[in-house]
């Protein structure tokens, strides 16, 4: 099978007066997994379903492969969708939901019947085709709404935050098994979450969305490394990173009320980033006060304050114990630090 | 006491403690229903084994001989037979046209929402003023129909020809019954959620095809719903239009059965004949509404 890019050139959406996505040009690229990943009411589900046909775009050209397919059908468009909440036919049964693509396509019923078995040994349902969805569980719902999307083997696959309705140990098997499943079919497939942990589990590329506008459009490596823009910073990680309004004197950075905080030649006012785990603790010159602390086993999580009271979250590396400190001196590494402009929140 | 019934209600839930409200908050419709309902089914029962005199005075027991009676009647037969026609020509109309009706509204079509509105006002109108106005519509030289006349001379007239007249009954049926079931049909598509439709769409499915594959079948709970009421609706509130419209002529070409029974026990005072037609149309719509449960039982599914 051969997968098509997806390409989107100048992508406008709204609805009425309100403006859901400016303007939003991106390719993903033929048999990538790219994750949308943003906030609710960023527009990522909007996207998709702009991609899939179910909603028409307001301005601007969507191309699967070679093909303008802005103003085309969702049925002719070659694209398979899994939904949130699965959306199985309740009237029909798991064969029956999983072959109605195949018999509205006119599949003549002994290749259809063969075809849907496969599709249902592929997600590990062979032995429920003559269930009612009303019949299964959570997660069989959703491979059987899975097995429906890549029965009829489509070039291109979307998935609108499949996970979100599971439990936290079922969402992670099935983080596995769509990782291995795009392995095996290689269909483009693009993937709307809000989960950031999804999206850098599975993407091979990450488009983080914020009010219809690009953030950043990168792996989940360069994403984590190299935030583009305060938003991904603050957005990425767990806690996030650490964002803090410092001024530049020439030589070192400065809080409001004059402390040090790292050597650095940048003048002016800049907004310094610093992931919790990189910050160094107990040779540090810094002061600052604990108000709140996570003892998470494997390491433990402070939020402390700063003079010139700004919170910072700061992570223990793994296996240190620090039990009963008021008061925590910190050191911020200069190559862990990332410098965004105050003004527009660009990474400089 | 209302008080108290509070209290009790917020510590169980909700639920009422005392029968005593329990019984009292009920039996106001109870009382009605077993006044205006079950008193006459009971005395409809109790005359179709008796010969009734027509003015009071006396009654004699004659066993089955109402019966008999009745059901030896050719006139009978024939009204049972139009009553049928009527039973599969007018719901099917009423519920056809409502079904295309509520999918229109449903797809949020340009002005659906002001038609949504519009096709409901004639559910506020009564039985018998839609007889009267239509008898106007309907009427061969003033109605909208009188130019058919000035061309064809005497095609349309209800009055003399009983195929108009039973057609204008069925007009003034369907007509009263498309915003019952325009309502109910249109919530029913409204509560199919919209992901399904979606779904069916992306699986490669039309706009007819994913009427006939995903929104009819989830829609059968209402539409078993409108047939039932619609049926029992023709067999027993036609009566209000056919009194108005046509009062069961010409001929008796738009006498159904529940206007037979009027005019045998009100107009020529045959009691006993008009309680017997009333018991046998009874089990009559009650064999058609267990008919239609047991069929519905074979639709049902899980949502």
């Amino acid at each position: 099978m051969t997968a098509n890019a997806i390409r989107l050139d100048c992508v406008k959406k709204s609805f009425g007066m309100t403006e859901v996505i400016p303007e939003l040009t991106a390719e993903f690229a033929a048999s990538e997994f790219t994750v949308i990943l943003g906030p609710s009411g960023c527009g990522k589900s909007t996207l998709l379903n702009m991609i899939a046909g179910l909603e028409r775009v307001s301005g601007g050209r969507i191309f699967i492969g070679e093909k303008e397919v802005q103003d085309v059908e969702p049925k002719d468009r070659g694209c398979a969708m899994v939904f949130q909440n699965y959306a199985l036919y309740p009237h029909m049964s798991v064969a029956g939901n999983i072959g109605y693509s195949l018999k509205v396509a006119r599949v003549p019923r002994p290749d259809r019947e063969r075809r849907v078995r496969v599709a249902a040994e592929f997600v590990g349902l062979s032995g429920f085709l003559e269930r009612r969805p009303s019949e299964l569980s959570g997660g069989q719902r959703q491979r059987v709404a899975i097995a429906r999307a890549i029965v009829r083997e489509p070039q291109v696959l979307l998935f609108d935050e499949p996970l979100s309705n599971l439990d936290a140990q079922l969402r992670h098997d099935m983080r596995m098994e769509l990782s291995e499943l795009h392995m095996r079919i290689g269909a483009t497939t693009v993937f709307v979450t809000h989960d950031q942990v999804e999206a850098m589990t599975l993407a091979d590329r990450v488009l983080i969305l914020n009010n219809g506008r690009v953030e950043q459009f990168a792996s989940p490596h360069e994403i984590y490394h190299r935030p583009a823009t305060t938003f991904v910073a603050g957005f990425i990680g767990t806690p996030a990173m650490n964002l803090i309004k410092v001024i530049g004197d020439g030589r070192h950075l400065r809080l409001a009320d004059g402390t040090e905080i790292a050597p650095h030649g940048r003048t002016g006012p800049v907004v310094l980033g610093i992931r919790p785990e990189k910050i160094g603790i107990g040779e540090g010159v810094i002061a600052s006060e604990v108000i709140y602390r996570e003892d998470l086993g494997s390491h433990t999580s402070f939020v402390v304050r700063l003079n010139g009271e700004q919170e910072v979250n700061v992570a223990t590396p793994i296996g240190t114990e620090l039990a009963g400190l008021d008061q925590l001196y910190l050191t911020f590494p200069e190559k862990d630090l990332h410098l965004f402009d105050s003004a527009n929140g660009q990474r400089l | 006491m209302v008080r108290r019934y509070c209290k009790a209600g917020k510590m169980r839930q909700g639920f009422y403690v005392g029968r005593v409200t329990y019984a009292m908050l009920v039996a106001p419709i109870l009382v009605l229903i077993f006044l205006f309902f079950y008193v006459p089914v009971g005395l409809a029962f109790f005359w179709s084994f008796f010969l009734e005199r027509p003015f009071g005075g006396g009654s004699q027991f004659v066993g089955m001989q109402n019966f008999s009676r009745v059901l030896s009647d050719p006139v009978y037969w024939e009204a049972l037979r139009r009553t049928v026609v009527f039973m599969i020509i007018a719901p099917g109309l009423a519920i056809g046209i409502s079904l295309v009706l509520a999918l229109a509204a449903d797809r949020g079509l340009r002005l659906s929402q002001a038609a949504r509105n519009i096709v409901i006002w004639p559910k506020a109108v009564a039985g018998a003023s839609i007889g009267v106005v239509f008898v106007f519509i309907f009427n061969p030289f003033l109605g909208i129909f009188s130019p058919i006349n000035d061309l064809f001379p005497g095609l349309w007239n209800p009055r003399i020809d009983g195929n108009d007249a039973f057609a204008t009954i069925v007009v003034a049926q369907v007509w009263n019954g498309i915003p019952f079931n325009f309502v109910i049909l249109l919530s029913g598509l409204q509560a199919i959620p919209d992901m399904l439709v979606k779904s069916a769409a992306m699986d490669g499915a039309g706009s007819w095809r994913r009427i006939l594959d995903i929104q009819l079948p989830l829609l059968t709970p209402q539409l078993f719903l409108t047939f039932v009421l619609e049926f029992v609706g023709t067999v027993v509130e036609a009566f209000g239009l056919i009194d108005t419209m046509t009062q069961g002529g010409p001929g008796e070409a738009t006498t159904l059965l529940i206007y037979k029974i009027y005019v045998d026990g009100f107009k020529a005072y045959d009691l006993s004949g008009a309680a017997t037609q009333t018991v046998l149309l009874m089990i009559f719509v009650i064999v058609m509404v267990l008919l239609q449960f047991r069929l519905e039982k074979h639709v049902k599914y899980e949502r």
